[in-house]
């Protein structure tokens, strides 16, 4: 198809008429041509006051989530849920609403760049193709994020033609999720590899060790569905949710039992819990015998009563579920955490049952799980940067000078290699270090798919488009690629006419395959529709039962985790609901209230309000975080609902660069981490201990709740 | 003076909309906070004012603590919005009758270019749900482009509120009466019950009792928050559990 193909011409052509609930397909790039208009001045295919309306995927995070975004004259205006699309069913986060604050957002990257200066896109090409051509492909290193997919998908073929390295994708989401712990104790349990897939919402208790599943755990929009259905009292008993972790997330705030226990004690108490459940089930399991309840209870600070309350309701509760994640697993004895809390599920013979525990189903095309890199593995790409091996490193996505703690020496290492290309969209801290920006599209003015990799019953491939034509001179990195290889000739060369060619390419094997929920003859009816449904999915559940022959009879150890540094805190860092990785720029979701702490635009440590009066600490004073890998100074928030013991930091705050609406607010709790790993290769986030100085000095934070009322301010009763 | 026998209750009339939020589901998750602020053009006002209080939420979630540690619990998230009373406390005090009663729709209206300024009105809402444009808020150039253009830009000196997506009632009605029909339960909703992902808000027509809001209106522990003021609240609240 012609790329002067206006969307005028293919409105004629398929008879589609501008109707304000129909959502347009196209069956080629045309919509990358849709104009922004004044106003005043409406183009052809639009009525005064009519919108249009584009399916694609939200790529604010990696879960994958189908949006339908409204758009009048060539504008975005609004992005909902795709009602279609079997992962959110309708449904957005806070992050995918502001999506459009990025788009817009004043300080994207306008034009490729060298440096301060701007270059046209042929200098940029020649730039690519010299990079290819010049360097022996073992050193030349793609570094991504976890999304877009089909992108990934591109590298991993080029890397393949041409015997570059393999693309490593990493996320900080992934990091503070323990994703690689989380399906490493699966493939130990269950002798496969895949993601756990929990079904929170045909379940009647769950318990849940550290995984904040309503923040940003996985696929938070999915499992927030999941949670509605716990609690649905009309067609059955109303569920019951308990939470374990040292300080009250969002996700604990929702559950009708929180248990602040000490941290590094979650795999005794699972244990524990195993064992009294076992005996009350008079089942014997060996997995638990090691176990000592009375133990666990006085080191994990939880009284046995307690436990055995619990262990009671999830004993002769019909749709028992636990569910390991997030700081639990953070720790040096992360993976035993996971494995022991999973092993609960296998004593709660709950594998492939509705309110159970499944395997995740892979993507459409899929053969195998493939999850991001963990922080060791990064910790090996630092290293091969730092040695010289990479001549030329292109990054895609990801932010790792933000998002990977200081102390892994990222940003040194891009030192040692050669020459650094960002594409980024934003000019992040990791553009800023890079030698050139070669700015992608943002993902709403892009062509793309991504797997959804845990969510959803079905396999989904989440289809995404351009909703409106890039308001920059930004390019598509796939289009970039392609047009660089054909100038660096030889392996590099791809026969891929644009990146809407390799799209097709890519998913044309779905239109052979069965039990799909739409199928054509031809590729170009097969891709209007994926466009128009955006995306394409099966109607059978695609999820695997876990083996769950043996898991009773492993060994499973209860000890405790080692804690590095000397503080007499435990420091647990968790990702802010609202900004996560890379929201920080997008000045809604810093109005945004934090749901536990309502503070907006600003880091803040919360602290228990006994612990901050003992230490002579007031809300707002700022005080000295002081850790063995480095120290921050942040303003306090007494916090009622965390252990004395512990301080939180929210991730997501603390930028240098990415905009005015990041730059220069907050610390970044990151900075206090280092290489500590547990056994699967996640880095021990919440395994640091950390020490508090007084500074004397004050930052008042913006809090939506007004201080009126809380421990007695204004009331009349101050202490 | 109007005698409260003149008082025509509102409950009795037709044309009410209404909502119902469950508490008991509600994750405080903010993304009703979000879809609210970029249907309407909700400006973001920044670090300082906001911590003045001058944050311009239509909709917010507030949460309470119960307890000391470690017996402490945040009590179930109360997403707070205009309750678009049927007999609201804030239109009897407005010089300039700028926020009024819709009779159509039993609204309670915001016109933005009638108000004057005088803050009146919110310092007589009970549930404190109205915001006050102290400045005119800079969105630099290229963030207007999101303007929803169904609704107005307000700037400084002007109150403003949640309407219950007015513009997405209208284009509903406006969509049926032009095919002869009557608007559907279900057909269109507001901003945040399309947004939110535990489903705890259900927005609809509270005079037909087949209608989903009225259905689940009726359930027995339903709460009408500050009911006991008169306001007659259109927004029943669940707290669960």
């Amino acid at each position: 198809m012609s790329n002067k193909f206006s969307r005028r011409d293919f409105l004629k052509l398929t008879g589609v008429g501008a109707a304000t609930t129909a959502i347009l397909t196209g069956c080629g790039p045309a919509s990358r041509y849709v104009k922004r208009e004044p106003y005043m001045q409406m183009p052809e295919y639009n009525y005064n006051g009519l919108s249009t309306f584009y399916a694609t995927t939200c790529r604010e995070c990696a879960a994958g989530c189908g949006l339908i975004v409204r758009t009048s004259q060539g504008r975005a205006i609004k992005t909902e849920g795709n009602a279609n699309n079997p992962l959110n069913l309708g449904k957005t986060c806070a992050r995918g609403q502001a999506t459009l604050h990025g788009l817009y957002n004043p300080d994207r990257v306008t034009d490729p760049m060298k440096g301060d200066s701007k270059i046209t896109w042929d200098e940029a090409t020649q730039v690519v193709a010299d990079a290819l051509k010049n360097n022996k492909p073992e050193e030349i290193a793609f570094l991504m994020g976890t999304a877009p997919d089909h992108l990934f998908d591109f590298v991993s073929d080029l890397a393949n033609a041409a015997g570059i390295n393999v693309p490593v994708r990493f996320n900080a989401l992934s990091m503070f999720e323990s994703r690689a712990t989380l399906s490493k104790a699966a493939e130990n349990l269950f002798g496969k590899t895949g993601l756990p897939f929990f079904d929170v919402g045909g379940a009647q208790i769950v318990l849940s060790f550290g995984a904040n599943f309503l923040e940003t755990w996985l696929s938070p929009v999915s499992y927030t569905r999941g949670f509605a259905g716990l609690r649905e009292a009309q067609t059955k008993m109303r569920g019951k949710f308990v939470q374990f972790e040292a300080t009250m997330s969002s996700t604990a705030g929702k559950a009708d039992e929180w248990i602040p226990l000490k941290p590094g004690t979650e795999a005794m108490v699972a244990l524990a819990i195993g064992k009294l459940a076992a005996e009350m089930k008079g089942v014997s399991a060996s997995a638990f015998e090691g176990a000592n309840p009375e133990d666990a209870a006085k080191k994990s600070g939880i009284k046995l009563e307690a436990l055995e309350h619990i262990a009671e309701m999830f004993a002769h509760s019909g749709g028992a579920l636990a569910i390991p994640g997030g700081a639990a697993l953070g720790q040096s004895n992360g993976l035993a955490v996971a494995e022991a809390v999973l092993a609960l599920n296998a004593l709660a013979d709950n594998f492939g049952k509705v309110g159970g525990v499944y395997i995740s189903a892979l993507a459409p095309m899929q053969t195998e799980y493939h999850g991001p890199a963990s922080a060791q593995e990064m910790q090996d790409f630092i290293k091969n940067m730092a040695d010289g091996k990479f001549k030329v490193l292109f990054v895609h996505g990801v932010n790792p000078v933000f998002e990977l703690p200081a102390a892994l020496g990222f940003k040194a290492a891009l030192k040692g290699v050669g020459q650094v290309i960002s594409f980024s969209t934003f000019p992040d801290e990791t553009a800023a270090e890079a030698n050139y920006v070669f700015p992608d599209h943002h993902g709403l003015e892009s062509w793309g798919y991504q797997r959804v990799a845990t969510g959803a019953a079905q396999p989904v491939l989440s289809g995404a488009q351009p909703v409106v034509s890039p308001f920059y001179n930004t390019r598509a990195t796939i289009d970039l690629l392609l047009a660089a290889g054909q100038i660096a000739g030889g392996k590099f060369a791809l026969t891929f006419k644009d990146e809407v060619e390799f799209l097709q390419s890519k998913v044309a094997p779905l239109m052979n395959e069965a039990d799909g929920f739409f199928s054509a003859p031809d590729i170009n009816t097969f891709m209007a529709s994926f466009q128009q449904y955006g995306g394409w999915w099966k109607t059978t559940d695609g999820r695997t039962v876990p083996a769950a022959a043996d898991v009773l009879n492993k060994s499973m150890s209860g000890a405790e985790s080692k804690f590095a540094g000397e503080g007499e805190f435990f420091f647990v860092p968790f990702v802010s609901p609202t900004l996560a990785e890379a929201g920080a720029n997008k000045p809604w979701l810093q109005e945004l209230p934090d749901p536990t702490t309502t503070v907006m635009w600003n880091t803040w440590v919360a602290m228990n309000p006994k612990t901050a009066e003992e230490m002579g600490i007031e809300d707002d004073d700022v005080v000295r975080i002081v850790s063995e890998f480095g120290e921050l100074e942040v303003p306090v928030y007494k916090y009622p609902a965390i252990r004395p013991d512990t301080i939180a930091i929210p991730f997501g705050q603390g930028h240098t660069a990415y905009g005015r609406y990041a730059e220069n607010r907050g610390v970044n709790p990151t900075d206090l981490l280092g290489q500590n790993f547990n056994e699967a290769g996640d880095l021990a986030f919440a395994g640091v201990k950390v020490k508090i100085e007084k500074t004397g000095k004050k930052k008042p934070l913006s809090r939506l709740e007004s201080i009126m009322g809380v421990y007695g301010v204004g009331m009349g009763e101050e202490h | 003076m109007i005698r409260p026998e003149e008082i025509k209750m509102s409950s009795e009339e037709t044309g009410k909309w209404g909502m119902v939020i469950d508490q008991d589901i509600c994750t405080g998750c903010q993304a009703c906070v979000a879809a609210c602020a970029m249907e309407n053009n909700v400006t973001f006002v920044g670090e300082v004012d906001s911590g003045y209080g001058r944050s311009m939420h239509w909709i917010r979630i507030e949460r309470f603590w119960e307890g000391e540690y470690p017996e402490v619990k945040m009590t179930p998230n109360q997403p707070m919005l205009c309750q678009q009373c049927g007999h609201a406390t804030c239109e009897p005090v407005c010089p300039a009758f700028a926020t009024v009663h819709s009779q159509s729709e039993q609204l309670n209206l915001q016109v933005y270019n009638r108000c004057v300024g005088t803050r009146y009105c919110a310092n007589n809402c009970p549930y404190q749900v109205r915001s006050f444009n102290w400045r005119d808020y800079e969105r630099p150039e290229p963030l207007p482009n999101q303007f929803n253009p169904d609704v107005t830009v307000r700037r400084r000196g002007v109150m403003e509120k949640c309407t219950f997506c007015i513009q997405r009632i209208h284009k509903a009605q406006d969509k049926a009466k032009s095919e002869g029909r009557e608007v559907v339960d279900g057909e269109f909703t507001t901003a945040c019950a399309q947004a939110c992902p535990a489903s705890a808000i259900t927005f609809g027509r509270i005079d037909n009792p087949e209608s989903l809001v009225s259905q689940l209106g009726h359930r027995s522990h339903g709460v009408k928050h500050l009911e006991e003021l008169g306001t007659l609240p259109n927004i029943t609240y669940y707290k669960g559990g």
